[in-house]
């Protein structure tokens, strides 16, 4: 600790801290335009300078640290006239465009000019103008190199953060730009965090260009509805039309920074095919109706039917509460044991999966997974499926150096931050997985004498593994000795392991190794839908109630209730949010199943497959249009705020399930609460782990940047469940032939589900599917990029243009989910989690 | 109590009665209107008054001598707005390829919530907005009330040229686009004031 | 005086490791390698040697900074970014006695432990880089440099590193970033490059000129080395001496001789029978002085005493009839086009004073013009990242103070008054 005075006012600070940081945590402000918490200071921008007693220069307070006994004064005349006089430079060159610049009124040029400044401007000669009209350089990114105050943030947060590196500065002096290679398209992720950092106009959104002034927009808190990160970002309207979302610096996980889907991606709200008005069925045909007509209807309908005969499935992409009622409505109200959450994961799967990755045991901070000497990264594309975790792990291991070993099949941005990269075979995680348990089992055998469940190496060869997962026993010795030298060892459980069962165990297995080797595990899951992990937690799941408890009876999973239904096992489907005709599962046709059902109510916001064969249609609404609480992957609880009113007659969820409860029940408060918080504080009582997890932290801003707010965490959950035990855990692959590809899928940068397609400006960004390979493989087809191939399976094939892939292992395809046109579903065969297709020039 | 009055008194007040003094005096300012120039103005059926220069009519956007708008929507109007009667609405010019200019989408005044204070007219960093000598906004339709982007980038009745105000001779025109007072700017007597 | 970095330039062949030899060259090395790195540095300390390149740091003191840690990589780099305007003096050096310099780079990595070293050569010096090569590649041949040079434990590879044409990277630590391939603009201090410089590890960065003197140090004793000069800037000195003079050109005299003898005695006198008018004493960030300071002795003290300093050593001798004005717009034109453009005061400031003085010098000045240029003088100076900001603004601040009425008459319309 050292101690230092700040304007006569004495505090004691950690050694190291930048004056900058000091004075802010001791309240006084600071002005600095280069410096950014997470960037590495660069120091260029002087506006930070202050007076240190027996220094004869003015220091700049964002790159010196405090020394003990330090005396400093931020206030002085000395000081101010240098302010002035810095912020006179950054006008002589500055284009002074404001009225048609899209930061005007939350510019930081301005505001410090404003608070800072000199009275009259004094330059009078010509501006340097870099060009007359401003340049696109990405899809979501256009330029003014005109207003740059050359802080450089863009270019260090594209390096340091997002790992990038497409942008640099060109020129030397004034001349000086900050841009792409000659102002270029940029090849990038069109995540934005220049635009963001950006403390003037020169990054900019093109989609949100000359759409409104900041002070016309009214803003709320949200989180990003994409993956299951859990970024917190504010959502601005003008007039009901969402027009941008932002991240806000020291709020939330993820800070400033958010990826393309969670930044430009909130524009599907605004689609004009959404659902305004209840749907119900007449003579064949959907029909707009009231609340009550509808309500009436399904009152009708559904008390006729038998509760046990009644299916439910409901989307991870609700809040915990919708999800709470849901499940509430489904057991109590209808007395229907048969609930699911995923059209794509198996319940069995599911459940080992949350016992494996310790989920019960409560929430496990990201920060803490990033900050361990190991962080092992597997069964997850993380680059591409969760961009903030990616830069969460890049940011942390470069300052703390954290050794990170990506185990993936297709290479990722992670790459370029990680000490060791293995590619190994698709569905070969598991084999990779037990291999290092075995060998830090044998090399440890003397220490691990009473290890408990010393059976689960019987008839496992190292060799075997070692060719199942396709890595050398170099790179195998290379991951065991990074465990075997580390106090901490972070594993990811990606949701590869959903795909390929198989891991799960091994991942069980390897995380007992470590621990009876004496090593702190942290296992962090890797989610791809916003609320997967609450969806579980609130017991939106066959075999478990809220709260991780074992259900009282055990109901039929998605893929059961379809096949039921085909078999006519059940005679009704309540859905929300869910598709599972679009989205169609393997083994029997969805459509052919649910046509068999006699009612099928849908709550959903867009007109779906299943929404238009269903007989009666609620509109439902958006995060941003309701109230509620997302748990993101890491068990942390976050609350979300309404910013608008849904459009037309939709509802939040909550009230209709409410609405729906009430007209099925006589007794009365069943479900019934409409508001979040007296839902949130049932589920308080009904699952110990939300407890004391606490809200209101969550929207403060917090003064030290401090992303890590534990009081949001879930604690352990009590009681605990036993999973139903996998019954095999044999790789489910089909054997590959010659000319033949083992097909993989999982989610892209720009895409993760059917949201994202709605999103004008994501379906800009990438509109189709591609079939990536590796570059061997596309030159033995003699194909190249861009060029469509035929893709065929046991009974589906599609055509689709190539993307090579430069790291990506051999006899692999890579087909990514849910695009419109293609079903890469209907590939996967019931008990295929690996199927092997023919890939043809087309 | 000291009296004032006195035989002088009385004879001076009925020399002024027998003399209608107070009356003349009385009527000397009315006299004096009824041989000097009528002020009264013939509107609408002769004459219009023609504003002076500085007066605060309705609203106008100005365009550049080529026809290009000089708005660009920064909306400091409608924040400069003490009566929130301007919405401004921007967006991208779409004349151009690519990356064009800023320009408004919607421009709207709402001339029963103005007050004509100007504040839009200073806040103008371009010198789009300007209040004209526009004054007959009468109506009993309460929709014209509101102008809209198109017709307040038409040209004046009385262009800036026209230096100071006065009375100009005029037409009263019923057509079935409604009433206009149609002033011939070239026959302009100036008022002193 | 006997010469000792000068003192082969004139001879025949005299880049050529034959004739380095044949005129006792390498014979410091062989005696270094006997003495052990710490008496080296030692030896350097006693003998007071300052840092040739402008600043004056004590070298000794710089090398002692290196941590003694033998499992730690080290670098010596030699700065031969010579960008100063009127500085010319370690081109010469280093065209006609690349091995001098060689043979200071071999002790020096000796003495501080670095097994490798490099020159940063200014890009422009093409002629400089390539004989700096071939005798590198000379002395590997002979053995002089690679693996255990002269039977000893002591292994050293030299490279030459040609920067891309900016001034900054004379700066070191913009020469480091440079040399590492980044952009070259200058790096925050602390870190020191004596801790932390190339790649993150220790890194000494020498002057041409500096290194050259390190053989002599070693061959003829401290004590000799001492004789020559002022007590606290000992040894020889090469004054560039450039301008309005009968002869310009390089004059390797010690420490401490003054102005006026260098100009008169050596360098002959005023080049027509006009007056001397003003003088910069050490590269166009110096401010410059004025006939009544001609008997000011040249070294780093008595210059920082008049408010100047002693820089690099170049000397530019300007006679009565030049414009101030115009010498002033000439050399923050050159500062501006080199500033880096990593600090705000220095990137924006340079331009805009180099835009008035434009104006000023085509007789385009507006009133108050001269108090606008002092006060973003005052708004540059100590604000700046680097020292480049500060010498641009030294150098004109000097000129008005002492040349005020000059100015003046420009922004008033009167034309050259010079």
């Amino acid at each position: 600790m050292a101690t230092v005075i700040i304007n006569g006012k004495t505090s004691s600070v950690k050694d190291g801290t930048l004056i900058l940081d000091a004075a802010r945590d001791a309240g006084v402000e600071i002005p600095t335009f280069c410096y950014q918490a997470d960037l590495m200071g660069v120091g260029s921008c002087r506006m930070c300078l202050v007076e240190i007693e027996g220094q004869k220069k003015l220091q700049p307070s964002c790159i010196t640290p405090v020394m003990d006994g330090m005396s400093i004064q931020t206030e002085t005349p000395q000081i101010l006239k240098a302010r002035q006089g810095v912020l006179e430079f950054f006008l002589s060159n500055h284009a002074l465009d404001c009225p048609v610049c899209d930061k005007g009124g939350e510019c930081e040029l301005q505001d410090m000019v404003y608070k800072h400044g000199p009275v009259e401007g004094r330059y009078a000669e010509s501006k340097h103008r870099f060009h007359e009209k401003d340049y696109i350089l990405s899809p979501v990114i256009v330029k003014n190199s005109n207003r740059c105050v050359q802080c450089l943030r863009c270019v260090r947060v594209c390096d340091e953060v997002v790992g990038r590196n497409v942008l640099a500065s060109l020129g030397r002096g004034h001349e000086q730009e900050e841009t792409s290679f000659l102002r270029s398209r940029l090849d990038c992720d069109h995540c934005g965090n220049c635009i963001e950092v950006c403390p003037v106009g020169c990054f900019m959104r093109l989609p949100y260009r000359y759409k409104s002034r900041p002070w016309d927009l009214k803003g709320t808190d949200t989180i990003c509805p994409y993956c299951a990160t859990g970024c917190r970002m504010v959502v601005e309207e003008r007039d009901g039309e969402a027009l941008r979302a932002r991240a806000q610096i020291g709020v939330g996980i993820n800070s400033e920074t958010l990826c393309a889907r969670g930044r430009f991606g909130f524009d599907f709200i605004n689609d004009p095919r959404r659902l305004t008005t209840p749907l119900v069925k007449k003579f064949g045909k959907l029909e707009p109706a009231t609340w009550s007509e509808a309500l009436d209807f399904i009152s009708e309908k559904l008390s006729g039917i038998e509760g046990e005969r009644i299916g439910g499935l409901a989307s991870p992409v609700l809040t915990n509460e919708e999800l709470y009622s849901f499940q509430k409505l489904m057991r109590s109200t209808l007395g229907s044991p048969n609930i699911d959450s995923s059209t794509r994961w198996d319940p069995v799967v599911v459940e080992n999966y949350i016992a494996a990755s310790a989920m019960t045991s409560g929430g496990l901070s990201v920060f803490d997974a990033a900050e361990a000497d190991t962080l092992f990264v597997a069964g997850t594309q993380l680059s591409d499926e969760n961009p903030i975790v990616d830069y969460i792990a890049r940011r942390i291991s470069a300052e703390r150096g954290t050794r990170i070993i990506v185990a993936s099949v297709r290479d990722m941005k992670l790459d370029s931050s990680a000490g060791l990269s293995i590619r190994h075979l698709p569905g070969g995680l598991g084999a990779l997985m037990k291999a290092a348990a075995l060998s830090l089992y044998e090399s440890k055998k003397d220490k691990l004498q009473g290890f408990a469940g010393v059976e689960r190496f019987e008839g496992l060869s190292a060799d075997v593994l070692l060719g199942e997962a396709g890595v050398s026993s170099d790179e195998l010795a290379a991951i065991t000795k990074r465990f075997e030298t580390s106090a901490t060892v972070a594993l990811t459980a990606g949701t590869d392991l959903l795909r390929q069962s198989c891991g799960i165990l091994a991942l069980g297995l390897l995380s007992d190794v470590l621990k009876a080797l004496g090593k702190e595990v942290l296992i962090l899951p890797i989610l791809d839908r916003a609320n997967q992990r609450g969806a579980w937690e609130m017991g939106v799941l066959p075999g478990l109630a809220p709260g991780y408890r074992t259900a009282s009876k055990r109901g039929l999973g998605t893929k059961e209730m379809i096949e039921a239904a085909a078999a006519g096992g059940i005679d009704a489907m309540y859905v929300i949010g869910e598709d599972p005709v679009g989205e169609n599962p393997s083994g029997v046709s969805a459509f052919d199943a649910l046509s068999k059902l006699s009612f099928i109510l849908v709550q959903d916001t867009f007109l779906t497959d299943t929404a238009a064969m269903a007989d009666c249609v609620l509109p439902g609404a958006f995060p941003a249009e309701k109230d509620g609480t997302f748990t993101n992957q890491e068990g942390r609880v976050q609350a979300m705020r309404r910013l608008k009113a849904p459009p037309g007659d939709a509802r939040a969820y909550l009230a209709i399930i409410a609405s729906v409860s009430g007209v099925l029940s006589s007794t009365t408060g069943v479900c019934t609460k409409t508001n979040s918080m007296q839902v949130f504080n049932e589920i308080r009582k009904e699952a110990p782990a939300y407890a004391g997890v606490s809200l209101e932290f969550n929207n403060r801003k917090n003064k030290l940047n401090k992303l890590d707010n534990r009081e949001a965490l879930a604690g352990a959950s009590e009681g605990g469940f036993t999973p139903v035990a996998m019954t095999s855990c044999a790789p489910a692959a089909e054997q590959r032939g010659e000319g033949e590809f083992y097909l993989i899928t999982g989610n892209t940068l720009f895409h993760s589900g059917r949201l994202s397609h709605s999103s004008p400006t994501l379906t800009g960004l990438q509109k189709g599917a591609a079939l990536e390979l590796s570059e061997a493989d596309a030159s033995a087809l003699g194909l190249s990029s861009g060029e469509e191939a035929r893709v065929q399976g046991n009974d589906y094939e599609v055509t689709l243009p190539v993307r090579l892939r430069k790291g990506m292992r051999d006899g692999v395809v890579y087909i990514p989910e849910f695009f419109p046109g293609v079903s890469v579903e209907r590939f996967f065969t019931t008990g295929v989690s690996l199927p092997v297709v023919k890939v043809k020039k087309s | 109590m000291n009296c004032s009055c006195g035989v002088g008194k009385r004879i001076k007040d009925f020399v002024k009665s027998a003399l209608f003094l107070d009356f003349i005096k009385g009527m000397h300012v009315t006299l004096g209107y009824l041989f000097s120039k009528s002020i009264t103005i013939r509107y609408p059926d002769e004459e219009k008054w023609i504003p002076y220069q500085r007066f605060r009519g309705r609203h106008t956007l100005n365009m550049t001598s080529e026809g290009k708008e000089l708005c660009v929507a920064c909306e400091l109007c409608s924040k400069a707005c003490p009566t929130d009667c301007i919405t401004v609405i921007p967006m991208e010019d779409d004349t151009g390829i690519g990356i064009t200019d800023r320009v408004a989408k919607v421009w709207k005044v709402d001339l029963v919530r103005c007050l004509f204070c100007g504040y839009c007219e200073d806040a103008c960093p371009t010198r789009a907005v300007r209040l004209s000598r526009e004054y007959e906004l009468s109506t009993t339709d309460i929709s014209r009330t509101k102008f809209e982007k198109r017709e307040l980038l038409l040209p004046e009745s009385v262009p800036e040229q026209v230096h100071g105000g006065g009375i100009a001779k005029a037409k009263f025109v019923r057509s079935k686009d409604g009433i206009k007072i149609v002033a011939n700017l070239g026959k302009m007597k100036k008022m002193r004031w | 005086m006997e010469k000792i970095l000068l003192k082969n330039i004139d001879k025949p062949e005299s880049h050529k490791i034959e004739s380095y030899i044949k005129n006792g060259g390498y014979n410091a090395v062989r005696e270094a390698l006997k003495l052990g790195p710490d008496d080296i540095i030692q030896r350097v300390k006693d003998s007071g040697i300052r840092g040739r390149g402008g600043a004056g740091f004590p070298t000794g003191l710089k090398w002692s900074f290196i941590p003694k840690d033998p499992t730690l990589d080290k670098y010596l780099c030699c700065n031969a970014d010579e960008g100063e305007p009127g500085t010319f003096k370690d081109r010469a050096i280093m065209d006609n006695d690349p091995h001098l310099l060689l043979e200071g780079m071999m002790i020096t990595s000796y003495a501080i432990g670095a097994a490798v070293g490099y020159i940063y050569i200014r890009g422009e010096f093409e002629f400089g880089a390539k004989r700096l090569e071939a005798a590198i590649d000379e002395a590997y041949r002979e053995g002089y440099l690679g693996k255990n040079i002269f039977g000893s434990e002591f292994s050293l590879d030299m490279y030459v590193h040609r920067g891309a044409g900016a001034y900054i990277c004379g700066e070191e630590t913009a020469l480091l970033e440079s040399l590492e391939g980044g952009r070259g603009q200058p790096r925050k201090k602390p870190p020191f490059p004596a801790l932390a410089g190339l790649y993150g590890k220790p890194t000494v960065i020498n002057n041409v000129e500096t290194l050259a003197c390190v053989p002599a140090i070693i061959e003829k004793g401290v004590e000799w080395f001492k004789s020559t000069g002022t007590e606290k800037s000992p040894g020889p000195k090469i004054f560039g001496v450039s301008g309005h003079v009968k002869k310009p050109g390089l004059y390797e005299l010690p420490m401490g001789t003054t102005l006026r003898e260098l100009i008169y005695e050596h360098c002959g006198g005023m080049r027509s029978d006009k007056p001397l008018k003003a003088v910069i004493p050490g590269g166009v960030s110096a401010p410059l002085l004025v006939p009544e300071d001609l008997d000011t002795t040249m070294d780093f003290e008595a210059m920082g005493a008049k408010g100047t300093m002693l820089g690099s050593g170049a000397v530019i001798v300007m006679e009565e009839g030049t414009c101030m004005v115009k010498v002033a717009y000439i050399t923050n034109r050159f500062f501006s086009h080199e500033s880096c453009g990593k600090c705000t005061p220095c990137r924006e400031g340079t331009i805009w004073i180099t835009k008035i003085l434009k104006r000023l010098e085509e007789d385009r000045g507006r009133p108050g013009d001269i108090d606008l240029l002092e006060e973003l003088c005052g708004n540059i100076f100590g604000r700046t990242f680097c020292p480049l900001g500060d010498g641009a603004v030294m150098a004109l601040r000097g000129a008005i103070t002492h040349f005020r009425d000059e100015f003046l008459n420009h922004a008033a319309h009167k034309g050259c008054t010079a």
